[in-house]
């Protein structure tokens, strides 16, 4: 347990190291959800066709649109696992005295502190377009928690992807194949009450809507009803993709 | 006292279909330089991450310092260090730093840490670039970076796995002091893999030669090449009359101790080539040959290897093809 404490500790070292010497990967993926909340977000209210629950349409989206980026972050982490592949860094990582587990979940929580920057990257530009949130230090804490601890989640999935797709360009392919059903199949965008019945079954297993549901209650809404479930949904889902990943990492060097 | 590897009757299978390793045995003394030379797809690798507790074995055991690499792979772990054949350093932060998660990963005590990181960083001689990013370092600097990786522990045993290939005869040699110094100061036994047969030859205490998944000879280099007699005798013929008859022929005579075909040069091993190399001329005049260029030399490591293996090692397009993969690498 300490030692795989420690392990994640210094995993997170090398992810915050590397941030350090080259942040224009962060910069450059702001451009996407920078757009999303500057032009579909005011282009969309004008519409006025989704019902937000009385908050501005582009607040109602800005968490979902936060956290569809970090899992974009997330889920393209597992493309390094497999870089690390190629290269001979997991061999030699696994030689080390680090359990394979200390291992996955370093890593995952490693994707969740790059995640991190990448949300908090958003709020200055959602401030000067106006977005309102709840001026509550606590809420922003728990709220950027959430995502951190949601990104790791995603990032064990990405490394259970990794770990069956060994070239980068499957992986890119299978990448964008989970991010966007997850993101459309989920209330980031509008409601879940709005979708076919088929796609609001699916959004009871969709990670991204308890997580896009606890944080936009903390950030925008201030309705914290859900939230006690959400985080349970949350941490079942983290429980899940770590034992998965840790079971499945071996075979990513073999 | 345990050997530092100690290897049984090891089997490898890949998919239940490929034999990698087909019946290893093998032991080696600890505080020993020990080489293992074998042609691509021999098994050289997959005997490296089999002893270094990455890959299960199909069959058989092997031991490191006694400890069982499958049964007690986590304490084997601890005792061990390993330099993969590709590049194994993150290029995106500095050397310093990729030393400094590596021993945060083994535990080294935080008040002895920057100490031991200068330590090795001084024996590798990359003092003067530790705060570079590794992307800019050069292919030599980058594999000296990866071998200061596996010191920085004061590991009982190394794993190296072609730790110069692709490097310039300069960088060679210059790992291979550093080396040599660690070793004299820790007792560490190295085990490596090369495909540069003067290396095996210069630096190796303990070689053997592995093929088609089995060790097929084993011994110091001058153990080999004296198995193979005392000199070599080379007649330079035309390829079209060197046929298997003339082998079997020469082989009756009881001075010759073996005889090897290579790029229509007819080589004859024998013990001492003054009283027979007359013998030798009479009989392959007697056979209707005319012989272009006699020399005589000393059988090197290559003679032992393509003795063994049948080929001689096939350098060039291997290391070529590795620098490649990993310049590739490195650039992401």
């Amino acid at each position: 347990m300490m030692e795989g404490l420690k392990n994640m500790l210094v995993m997170i070292e090398l992810e915050l190291r590397r941030l350090r010497h080259d942040r224009t990967e962060i910069y450059f993926r702001a451009v996407q959800p920078i757009l999303w909340i500057l032009i579909y977000g005011p282009v969309m209210s004008s519409v006025r066709a989704i019902p937000t629950g009385g908050v501005p349409y582009t607040d109602f989206i800005t968490p979902g649109v936060m956290i569809q980026t970090t899992t974009f972050v997330s889920i393209f982490y597992g493309l390094m696992m497999v870089w690390e592949r190629e290269s001979g860094i997991l061999k030699k990582l696994l030689v080390t005295p680090a359990s394979r587990y200390s291992m996955v979940i370093g890593r995952s929580m490693a994707s969740g502190v790059r995640a991190l920057f990448q949300a908090l990257i958003i709020l200055p530009i959602a401030l000067i377009i106006g977005v309102r949130f709840i001026p509550n230090p606590a809420y922003f804490s728990l709220a950027f928690t959430i995502i951190f601890f949601a990104s790791g989640g995603f990032a064990a999935i990405s490394i259970l992807v990794a770990s069956f797709m060994k070239t980068r360009e499957r992986f890119m392919g299978i990448g964008q194949a989970i991010i966007m059903p997850l993101f459309f199949a989920s209330n980031a965008l509008y409601p879940v009450q709005m979708m076919p019945p088929i796609l609001r079954e699916f959004s009871t297993f969709n990670p991204l809507s308890y997580v896009v549901d606890a944080v936009r209650g903390l950030l925008i809404t201030g309705d914290l009803s859900n939230l006690l479930m959400d985080l349970v949904a949350i941490a079942i889902f983290d429980a899940v993709s770590f034992i998965l990943a840790s079971i499945s990492f071996k075979r990513i060097i073999e | 006292m345990d050997f530092a590897v100690q290897v049984k009757n090891l089997v490898k299978v890949y998919d239940g279909k490929v034999k990698a390793l087909d019946g290893v045995e093998l032991d080696v003394e600890p505080g020993e330089v020990f080489a293992l030379l074998g042609p691509n797809g021999a098994g050289k690798t997959t005997l490296i991450r089999i002893l270094t507790t990455q890959l299960k074995p199909t069959a058989g055991e092997a031991y490191i310092f006694g400890l069982n690499v499958v049964r007690n792979g986590g304490k084997v772990r601890r005792l061990i260090s390993y330099v993969p054949q590709e590049m194994s350093v993150w290029t995106d932060i500095s050397g310093y730093e990729n030393l400094l998660v590596y021993a945060k990963i083994f535990d080294v005590p935080s008040h002895e840490r920057g100490k031991i990181i200068d330590e090795v960083l001084e024996n590798m001689g990359l003092t003067h670039v530790k705060n570079d990013l590794v992307r800019t370092y050069s292919g030599g600097m980058i594999r000296r970076l990866e071998i200061a990786c596996a010191m920085l522990t004061k590991p009982k045993i190394m794993f190296l796995d072609e730790p110069t290939i692709g490097l310039d005869p300069a960088a060679r040699k210059v790992v291979w002091e550093r080396l040599g110094v660690f070793k004299e100061e820790y007792g560490v036994t190295i085990f490596f893999t090369t495909h540069y047969m003067d290396e095996a030859d210069l630096y190796a205490d303990d070689i053997a030669i592995i093929n088609q998944g089995k060790i097929v000879a084993r011994g110091t280099s001058e153990d080999l090449k004296h198995s193979l007699g005392g000199e070599v005798i080379s007649f330079t013929l035309e390829k079209a009359a060197i046929k298997p008859e003339l082998f079997q022929e020469l082989r009756k005579l009881v001075f010759v101790k073996d005889v090897l075909v290579e790029n229509g040069s007819l080589n004859v091993f024998v013990d001492d080539a003054e009283s027979t190399l007359s013998i030798l001329m009479n009989f392959l005049k007697s056979e209707g040959l005319s012989v272009g260029k006699v020399s005589i030399n000393k059988p090197t490591l290559d003679d032992v290897f393509l003795k063994h293996v049948g080929t001689r090692l096939e350098e060039k397009g291997r290391i070529s093809d590795v620098t490649q993969m990993r310049y590739m690498i490195r650039r992401g």
